[in-house]
């Protein structure tokens, strides 16, 4: 017999509110579709009526977590535009910071898969590791969170030789400890036992529904925009494209912690080869009319910025496609003839950042199953409406003793 | 299964004695680093009014208003209830008049008492 059942937009489980309906065979989730645009934002329009200096910031505030991706792409996207090329030594900068955001979104990330999978002790561990991180990117961008370190033409501030002391000590510290999390892995049959044939992902489908990042490449695909399409200094720094080829939630666990690896020394050779001489460039205010199309591979996957400029110093257009909204098919894919106890485990594994991808309202009628695009004032006069209906005083309610 | 809990009792036993991770904050508090954003402060004779920081301002958190018809006065308001502590206005600003201070409990009761005046 089959049950549908609906979860979210609000629930324990879920971290951002997202709707999933399922339908179930006792424990089994047969056939599952998603429902979005619960939290949306209106920042591409917003885009819109700043300049491009104040949406760097603007861009910086879609996302929490990777504040640094899509800044990167919005102003390297924006530099094409200029004709502009970025200084050096402000590049090496810019891809530094990208690689300690990487490491510190990693740790976050197995952080939150050891809480979904019940070993509360691990996401302790690299929670007070991630700290270390954190504090490097406080000391020297002047935030935790939104380091506001890029700007047309190169980064605003430098690094000297005590914050490269600095980082490079913290490197062994942090070196040490995901070598550890390498020996749980291998040590601690109870966490690999809960993540290995959660979420099955083949190659196949990985690719057919067009998967991004740690997800893609634990089906085995070594695709990194890092190594396929460079960006700022990738291509002179050397790296390896992680993959996992278990196709599941332990894959996808297995790729960040190498990827974290790689991270720590790809930080380390930007250090030692930092290039001399100016940090940034004067840019022009005002861009001519073009469009581009700028790929970065944030830590979640592939994050795309297209900016149209239409001559003056505001953006024409500004289209965001955060790397969530590129998973989603491949989620629902996962969820398929897994268990409902899974949905946590699968969800966090592609380390969804939910209101990053949201970008359209569509309301739903559920009596007609219509959907349909409301406009604002539309949707203002619907509230209102409806709270002249509903009688939220109750006024002739009269207690009964 | 006994050996497979091995790995973990160094790191079990280091943490019984580590020193925690939190401070109790509002007894202690952390030192801020060096750089690091906290509100803006103004040196509004150093003004000229090109109001560069007013166009790049994301949050629209700057006023800069003339104070004398004759001479070449401003002041400067900022909301910093709007403020978003980019420093861009501390990067655009020609004749360097602004700066970032290390405060950071910038809570208030009311959005009208976060509105900072320099003259």
């Amino acid at each position: 017999m089959e049950f549908k059942v609906s979860l979210g937009p609000q629930h324990p489980a879920l971290h951002e509110a997202v709707s999933l309906r399922m339908t179930l065979e006792g424990e089994i989730i047969r056939d599952a579709d998603l429902k979005l645009g619960y939290s949306h934002r209106g920042i591409e329009k917003l885009a819109e009526e700043r300049t491009f200096t104040q949406n760097i910031y603007l861009t910086e505030r879609i996302c929490g977590i990777c504040s640094h991706s899509h800044t990167t792409c919005f102003v390297q996207g924006v530099e094409q535009l200029m004709e502009l090329i970025p200084a050096r030594r402000g590049l090496y900068i810019r891809t530094l910071i990208a690689e300690l955001e990487r490491v510190h979104s990693h740790l976050l990330w197995l952080g939150v898969a050891g809480q979904e999978a019940g070993f509360e002790s691990f996401f302790m561990y690299t929670w007070r590791d991630r700290e270390v991180v954190m504090d490097i990117l406080d000391w020297i961008t002047g935030n935790r969170v939104h380091y506001a370190m890029n700007t047309f033409g190169g980064v605003r501030r430098d690094i000297d030789e005590l914050q490269k002391k600095k980082i490079l000590d913290s490197l062994d510290l942090l070196t040490k400890r995901t070598e550890y999390y390498l020996k749980i892995g291998a040590n601690e049959p109870t966490f690999v036992g809960r993540l290995a044939g959660v979420g099955k992902l083949s190659r196949e489908d990985a690719i057919a529904l067009c998967a991004v990042g740690p997800t893609l490449r634990a089906s085995g695909v070594p695709m990194d925009v890092r190594k396929d399409d460079p960006y700022a200094v990738y291509n002179e720094i050397p790296f390896e494209v992680c993959t996992a080829d278990s196709c599941d939630v332990l894959g996808r666990a297995v790729v960040r912690v190498k990827e974290l690896i790689q991270s720590y020394k790809m930080i380390e050779f930007l250090l030692k080869n930092l290039p001399d001489g100016p940090f940034k460039v004067k840019a022009p205010r005002k861009v001519k009319p073009n469009e581009v199309y700028s790929r970065y591979e944030a830590p979640r996957g592939e994050n795309v910025h297209y900016i149209k400029s239409n001559g003056s110093d505001k953006p024409e257009r500004l289209k965001v496609r955060a790397p969530t909204l590129a998973n989603y098919t491949a989620t629902i894919k996962m969820l398929k003839n897994g268990f409902i106890a899974d949905i946590p485990l699968i969800f966090a594994a592609i380390d969804p950042c939910i209101c990053c991808a949201e970008r359209l309202v569509q309301l739903d009628n559920p009596r007609s199953g219509e959907s349909k695009v409301l406009s604002f004032s539309q949707l203002r006069t619907m509230a209102n409406d409806h709270y002249k209906k509903v009688n939220l005083l109750k006024k002739e309610a009269v207690w009964p003793f | 299964m006994n050996n497979k809990i091995v790995p973990f009792l160094p790191e079990l036993l280091r943490h019984l004695f580590k020193k925690p991770a939190t401070v109790k904050y509002p007894f202690e508090k952390e030192a801020v680093p060096e750089g690091f954003r906290g509100n803006v402060v103004c040196d509004a004779a150093k003004c000229i009014g090109c109001m560069i920081c007013v166009n790049d301002c994301p949050a629209e958190a700057i006023d800069i208003i003339r104070v004398s018809e004759t001479e070449k006065k401003f002041k400067m308001i900022l909301h910093n209830d709007r403020c978003i502590h980019c420093a861009q206005c501390v990067d655009s600003c020609p004749t360097k008049a602004y700066h970032m201070d290390a405060e950071y409990e910038t809570a208030a009761f009311s959005r009208h008492d976060l509105k900072i005046e320099y003259k």
